[in-house]
């Protein structure tokens, strides 16, 4: 077996406290040793809501910012103890792509310059080469040599997210980070960039870490998934375990709140609420305890790993993983719970597409 | 059909004609909407909508940027920008016609009789003003409530939107509170007076889905206890699949299909109501590509001839680029579409 292109070892992350500006505050307890590693095209989706640390991690994989403690390794190299000229070369092997476009495009820079600054930043090419790389670029993330000209604001968001993308591929990296790539975007802008980022995976051979709260989006694109709760990662698998079996009782409040074309899904509705808990609080034993309704003494007070829960690559940090109850989930059913009209006409949509594709 | 009015516990608007209840259709329609025009300039952005809100009925319009969905909203409540032209044969509330209403008469009805929620209750909330204050505005405002019975009627609607330790959170500021619970409190300020109408824009798109569940359980459940209809703007079909009652699917200021929830869930019709769902992944998209629309939203001074859907549609032949086609019904009375090739296993070999 070959080594992983990413390692996340043990990773901690937190803010604030004594680096404080005015004061010595209390510290907020962001990622909490987590560990994942993620194969060569291999797409490993992190799922988690507001404040569980998936962006944080994201972003100190790419040392943007710097771990607490832990490892992060990068075909064999320990990014964490790289500085300077070697921590630039590495970084052009892995790029970032975010939510908002617009935030992260320079508005004074045209769209030519700014898919060729990094090539010639990185001397990839040089001389004419540059413009044809940018020309190849444009083209390949669906936009047109025409538009070198234009400057940022003059494109639609979806646009704009093909703009970050082929500046991401610029460099030619290994890995890029999805950082809610696909978030901002209307759902049919959302569906053609979804089809681009796995278009270019399996043509290029790319990693992705794609990071999103959209438990829809990750399963659709993602091999394998980590779910954050409050900064651990709580499950981890195969995609196919982790939304058919889920093992987590929190990954089963995801999956249960996610809205689903099905409509109702009963057994899941009393289920959802409270919200998680703050980053400064000191929790004892499970984060989620105090909204699972399968909680008991014991998660409380003992926090559970991962490995309480082991089926090959399958884990889940809990307790009861083993006892939970079976759950019927209408998101999972998918299309053989809507009426065959619907489905009849999907069909057709279906074809009609795939005829213009080819 | 005769529609029970549940006496609210509050005074009742001193402003404003009182709406007659002995006119049947007065009664169950709550929102009548005809032939609503908005432009800017020489552009169009809504291009003669009709839309009916009945009594207790919650009402979804769906459509991405720049479909005109928000501007149907605001139209409604009198907040378009003012360079906008309004125009409509008849946009009716209550029995009263909106159009001819005037600003003032349109203030005494915001926040009393018909009230709006939006995606980001931190830009709609006053940052300077307590929470319990805000909440207490429109009683105060509308219904001329001592200030003693306005916080008690607020503090009654916080627990009720299930905003815990009510007392305490009255007197704090919208940047002390989370995501989830600032909606909360936009919903119990828009709700306070008893509205007739609540429209909510997009209310959940930018909350967690655990939280997003939350509040649309919450606004479900008390438009039942209120009787409020609703007018519920959104671009996602999914979060709505579960409270809506009907739907209009709009695009590019123009509606293309309305029906039940269960007509456009199992009949849709519209190739851009099955463009909109099948750009949501399901399990069944799993390796294989979306099928995806082409192309965008055309801009507001570029909109094609015929149907306006047909540039990116992929069953458009000649007839749809050159003429416009009607929202017609199909098989229920309730069920319409704007399609030349609807059904489509019909017309598709």
């Amino acid at each position: 077996m070959t080594s992983p292109l990413l390692e996340v070892k043990n990773l901690y992350k937190s803010f604030g406290g004594n680096g404080g500006l005015f004061r010595a505050g209390p510290r907020a307890h962001v990622v909490k040793d987590v560990s994942f590693d993620i194969a060569r095209g291999e797409t490993y989706g992190l799922v988690g809501e507001s404040g569980s640390g998936k962006s944080t991690i994201g972003r100190t994989v790419l040392r943007l910012l710097e771990p607490d403690s832990g490892k992060v390794r990068f075909d064999g190299q320990e990014v964490t103890a790289l500085s300077g000229a070697d921590l630039r070369r590495l970084r052009r092997r892995m790029q970032i792509i975010f939510q908002d476009p617009f935030s992260s495009l320079d508005p004074r820079v045209r769209v030519g310059e700014v898919l060729a600054q990094p090539i010639r930043l990185h001397r990839l090419r040089e001389g004419a080469a540059v413009e044809a790389r940018v020309d190849e670029l444009l083209e390949t993330t669906g936009l047109s040599s025409h538009h070198k000209l234009r400057y940022p604001h003059e494109f639609s968001g979806g646009q704009r997210q093909r703009i970050a993308i082929a500046r991401a591929l610029a460099v030619e990296p290994d890995l890029i980070v999805c950082d809610e790539a696909v978030s901002a975007l209307d759902v049919s802008i959302q569906a053609q960039i979804l089809n681009l980022l796995a278009r270019l995976r399996d043509d290029l051979g790319m990693s992705y870490m794609f990071i999103s709260h959209d438990m829809a989006v990750v399963r659709h694109i993602s091999d394998r998934v980590g779910v954050l709760y409050a900064g651990r990662l709580v499950e981890t698998g195969e995609v196919s375990d982790v939304f058919e079996s889920p093992s987590h009782p929190y990954t089963r409040m995801l999956l249960a709140a996610t809205p689903s074309l099905s409509g109702r899904s009963p057994d899941a509705e009393q289920k959802i609420h409270g919200s998680p808990p703050s980053p400064f609080e000191q929790i004892n034993g499970c984060a989620f305890a105090s909204r699972c309704s399968f909680a008991t003494a014991r998660c409380t007070s003992d926090s559970p790993d991962l490995d309480a829960f082991e089926i090959r690559t399958h884990r889940a940090a809990c307790w009861h993983a083993d006892d939970l109850p079976d759950m019927t989930l209408a998101g999972v059913a998918g299309d053989a719970a809507m009426s065959p009209a619907f489905r009849k006409r999907m069909e057709l949509l279906r074809r009609a597409h795939d005829a213009v594709a080819r | 059909m005769e529609k029970i009015i549940v006496q609210s516990d509050l005074p009742v608007a001193p402003t404003g004609a009182a709406p007659s209840r002995s006119v049947p259709d007065m009664a169950r329609e709550v929102l009548t909407i005809r032939g609503l025009s908005v432009g800017f300039g020489s552009f169009d952005v809504l291009d003669r909508i009709d839309l009916t809100v009945n009594a207790g009925e919650l009402v979804c319009v769906v459509g991405e940027s720049g479909s005109g969905k928000s501007m149907t909203a605001l139209a409604t409540i009198g907040l378009t920008p003012n360079e906008a032209r309004v125009s409509a044969d008849r946009m009716t509330f209550d029995g009263q016609e909106l159009l001819s209403l005037g600003e003032a008469g349109m203030r005494a009805l915001r926040g009393n009789r018909m009230a709006m929620i939006f995606q980001e209750p931190m830009t709609s909330l006053n940052p300077v003003m307590t929470i319990g204050a805000q909440i207490c505005e429109p009683l105060r405002q509308h219904r001329g409530v001592s200030a003693a019975a306005a916080r008690e009627k607020a503090l009654a609607m916080l627990r009720r939107v299930q905003i815990p330790a009510p007392e305490a959170r009255f007197d704090q500021y919208p940047h002390q509170l989370s995501g989830g619970l600032r909606q909360r409190v936009m919903i119990a300020m828009a709700l306070v007076c008893q509205p007739r109408l609540l429209i909510a824009d997009e209310p959940t798109t930018a909350l967690d889905v655990t939280i997003q569940k939350q509040i649309l359980r919450l606004v479900d459940e008390l438009r039942h206890e209120m009787e409020t209809s609703v007018l519920f703007i959104t671009h996602d079909l999914a979060v709505v699949s579960e409270i809506a009652d009907r739907i209009a699917v709009i695009y590019a200021g123009r509606i293309v299909e309305e029906g039940t929830r269960d007509e456009i869930f199992n009949d849709p019709q519209h190739p851009y109501t099955l463009s909109l769902f099948s750009a949501l992944p399901r399990p069944e998209d799993k390796g294989r590509a979306l099928a995806s629309i082409r192309g965008q939203v055309p801009m507001p001074g570029a909109m094609p001839e015929g149907c306006r859907f047909a540039p990116r549609c992929l069953f458009a032949i000649e007839r749809c680029r050159v003429e416009r086609p009607p929202l017609k019904e199909l098989d229920t009375k309730t069920h319409r579409t704007a399609c030349w090739r609807a059904p489509l296993e019909d017309s598709v070999a």
